[in-house]
């Protein structure tokens, strides 16, 4: 074999176990979304392909039959609303944290994170009374206000470890220049940044869409859910659980934000990686 | 132009009028039932009160239809009130219970799937709805609903009960027959369990962390004359039989069910099922309904029997006690009250809109119910009628003998039951260990809510 074809095979035949493995979701969610309810439940017939033709029915009742388009736009609306809270508390915090806080800084970046690991198991039930004194029960504007409790913390530690490897005579060039700290940091640091701050709005967008007990005890009506809460209360219906909706509901956010991992994945890989050898 | 204020009296006449169309149950005659009661006075103008409501997604999904968009919509209008009904898995009932006592504040109406006992302090006393309906249907709640709700330490009722599901065994009659057996008693599914399971057809009776699991095992230890507590309401799960229903259930594991039982959930009985596989759960009729309206090839052989005869007895549970709490906190305590009385007073609709799912609290509230269980025409003909015995006969409530109280609620709360089977069926422990184990929490749970004062 020459070496040409084992430089080409060789990677190829690591990567492709794994990338079976990691797509055989997304697979099973696309033969499930469009398989009849009926065959759903014949053990006689192969499960990897459709075989009783495929349907769209599955899709059609999801858009007719259940508020799944009101669940995305909630879902989007926090989202996109969260990380711009996210991002104005966390860049100035993460920069402040590796900058100018000193040794303070790496033990407060550690106790920042350390929140971030409270279960919200533990914290709904506190913050159920926050949200009803607040008048915010049953409204989108809970969500708004909890979800950056858990994304600001983690944002925050990601951000102050990607700042430290930034040289800080960048910065201090720019000062010498006559930029103002504030400039600095708009015209340098934050540009240079940007794979930071990518991970830090898609993790935190995602950390959104996955959130489920907030979601489910803060918000009763169905018309206020987001997709996590909306999804398992409307299309798992007690012992019946509707395949077909259920994997429609999921398949269809996945496609964007894949998309999106996928545009961006070696911004995103820097993000997380950026402060791992400082 | 003023608004006549409407009174009192002719307020409840009117409800009762609205109450009494919806009762017909569906659409059907609802607007001639209304024409009776003249033109709605309060068409399109706002309504004057609002009532909130959680309860589960049912798991007939044509009652919550007819519940949202028929029912409360005309018990609302007649009542000048706008009703809202906010569903959610029942899974999340108690998480969603727990935030909203956190916050004291949330719906007017919660709807629980079991009694919580546990939370008495937090609930009014609905002993005016108890008596009110009482008073109109002329008889009294049946035993099941009474030891469900009613704390006799306290004299509290702590909850009501509108209606509850009976918890047949549901069998696949052509597969049992394939092995020459049926489930007329645990001896037979015990001899029939291993060729089930060599046929490709297991058991599948729950021991995981959720209600069909607690249930099922309870049930099974009710057969074995083994109880969470006595008459008296101290704990005795350390028995010679509770030992005997432990290895029991290890045998019927090991020989004629899979691992799958240990990662239960509530859909899992049905889906076990639809798939083909299962041979024998203990479920409710939505586990017979969903493959009646799919027309999957094997409903016409799903049987539905009473709770296997065990050594000692044939006693098996309620599968789901509706038992809805007005909340101390609750805005609209008196709208709340009068919804319930007018649920179970006209719960003809609520049953047959359920398709038998849910059996009334009160006997009365659907007298003649044989009738309309015989009246299915799905096959095997007359497979329903059965239904009604093992509502009347064969379900116990949760702590039986004694009545359901605190204890038994966190007990069951905490799925301590199927933490114990499971324990012995997977080899962690003896059948005398776990019973012995089980007796230890138990007596510390017991204590605890005796030295609260509701035991």
């Amino acid at each position: 074999m020459s070496s040409v074809l084992r430089r080409f095979l060789g990677p190829r035949a690591v990567v492709l176990p794994f990338a079976i493995v990691l797509a055989f979701p997304f697979y099973w969610m696309v033969v499930t979304a469009f398989k009849k309810t009926t065959e759903l439940y014949d053990l006689s017939s192969v499960p990897f392909w459709w075989h009783d033709g495929v349907t769209l029915s599955n899709i059609r009742d999801l858009f007719e039959h259940t508020p799944y388009v009101t669940w995305l736009e909630n879902t989007a609306l926090v989202g996109v609303i969260v990380v711009a809270i996210t991002l104005v508390v966390a860049l100035p915090a993460g920069y402040a944290l590796a900058r100018l806080s000193g040794g303070w800084g790496q033990t407060m970046g550690v106790g920042i994170f350390l929140t971030y690991l409270v279960p919200p198991t533990l914290l709904f039930l506190p913050l159920s009374r926050v949200i009803s004194d607040l008048h915010l029960s049953n409204s989108l504007g809970s969500l708004i206000l909890v979800y950056p409790s858990f994304t600001i913390p983690f944002s925050t530690w990601l951000l102050m470890g990607f700042f430290k490897t930034i040289p800080p005579e960048l910065e201090d060039a720019a000062l010498i220049d006559g930029c103002s700290r504030i400039q600095a940091l708009i015209r340098i640091v934050f540009p240079i940044s940007l794979p930071g701050i990518l991970t830090v709005v898609i993790f935190s967008f995602s950390l959104v869409v996955n959130e489920f007990i907030y979601a489910i005890t803060f918000i009763s009506s169905s018309h206020n859910r987001t997709l996590s809460a909306g999804v398992p209360t409307d299309l798992i219906r007690g012992d019946l659980v509707l395949w077909g909706g259920v994997m429609a509901a999921t398949l269809i956010p996945s496609i964007p934000l894949a998309l999106l991992y996928n545009a961006f994945l070696n911004r995103f890989i820097a993000g997380f990686t950026g402060g791992a050898f400082r | 132009m003023t608004e006549r204020k409407l009174t009192r009296k002719e307020l409840v006449k009117r409800a009762g009028v609205g109450a009494a169309a919806v009762g017909l149950g569906g659409t059907a005659g609802l607007e001639k039932a209304f024409a009776f009661a003249g033109p709605h006075k309060y068409t399109h103008k706002d309504l004057k009160y609002s009532l909130s409501i959680l309860q589960w997604v049912h798991f007939v999904p044509a009652y919550d239809t007819w519940l949202d968009n028929t029912y409360i919509k005309v018990w609302g209008q007649k009542n000048d009130c706008d009703v809202t009904i906010d569903h959610i898995n029942n899974t999340e009932l108690a998480a969603r219970a727990a935030a909203e006592v956190a916050a004291q504040s949330g719906h007017d109406l919660f709807m629980f799937l079991n009694p919580r006992a546990d939370l008495e302090d937090q609930v009014i006393d609905h002993a005016p709805i108890v008596q009110e309906v009482n008073h109109r249907l002329k008889s009294k709640m049946n035993n099941l609903a009474l030891k469900s709700t009613y704390n006799p330490k306290t004299k509290k009722f702590f909850g009501f009960s509108d209606g509850y599901v009976p918890d047949p065994v549901v069998w696949r009659h052509d597969l049992w027959n394939d092995v020459g057996e049926s489930p007329a008693t645990w001896d037979h599914v015990l001899k029939a369990a291993p060729k089930l399971k060599a046929n490709g057809h297991p058991i599948g009776i729950g021991m995981s962390n959720e209600l069909d699991s607690n249930m099922a095992n309870i049930a099974l230890m009710q057969c074995f004359g083994s109880y969470i507590q006595n008459a008296k309401h101290q704990p005795v799960i350390n028995s010679k039989n509770t030992v005997n229903v432990l290895n029991y259930m290890k045998q019927l594991y090991t020989t004629g069910m899979t691992n799958e039982i240990f990662g239960w959930n509530p859909a899992s009985n049905n889906t076990y099922l639809y798939s083909g596989k299962g041979s024998l759960i203990l479920n409710a009729i939505s586990a017979t309904r969903t493959p009646e309206q799919l027309g999957l090839p094997f409903s016409d052989d799903l049987w539905i029997w009473p709770i296997p005869a065990g050594p000692v007895q044939r006693l098996g549970l309620e599968h789901v006690m509706g038992v809805f709490v007005i909340w101390k906190f609750a805005k609209q305590k008196q709208l709340a009250m009068k919804y319930l009385a007018d649920m179970e007073v006209f719960y003809k609709g609520h049953f047959l809109n359920s398709q038998f799912y849910n059996f009334p609290s009160w006997p009365k509230a659907v007298p003649n119910i044989g009738k309309y269980l015989a009246k299915d025409t799905h096959k095997p003909h007359g497979k329903y009628t059965i239904l009604g015995r093992i509502a009347q006969r064969y379900t116990a409530n949760l702590g039986y003998p004694g009545y359901t109280n605190a204890a038994v609620s966190e007990i069951f709360n905490t799925s301590l039951i199927p933490s114990m089977f499971a324990s012995v069926a997977q080899g962690k422990s003896t059948a005398q260990d776990a019973a012995a184990a089980a007796q230890a929490q138990f007596n510390t749970i017991y204590k605890k809510w005796r030295d609260a004062g509701k035991m």
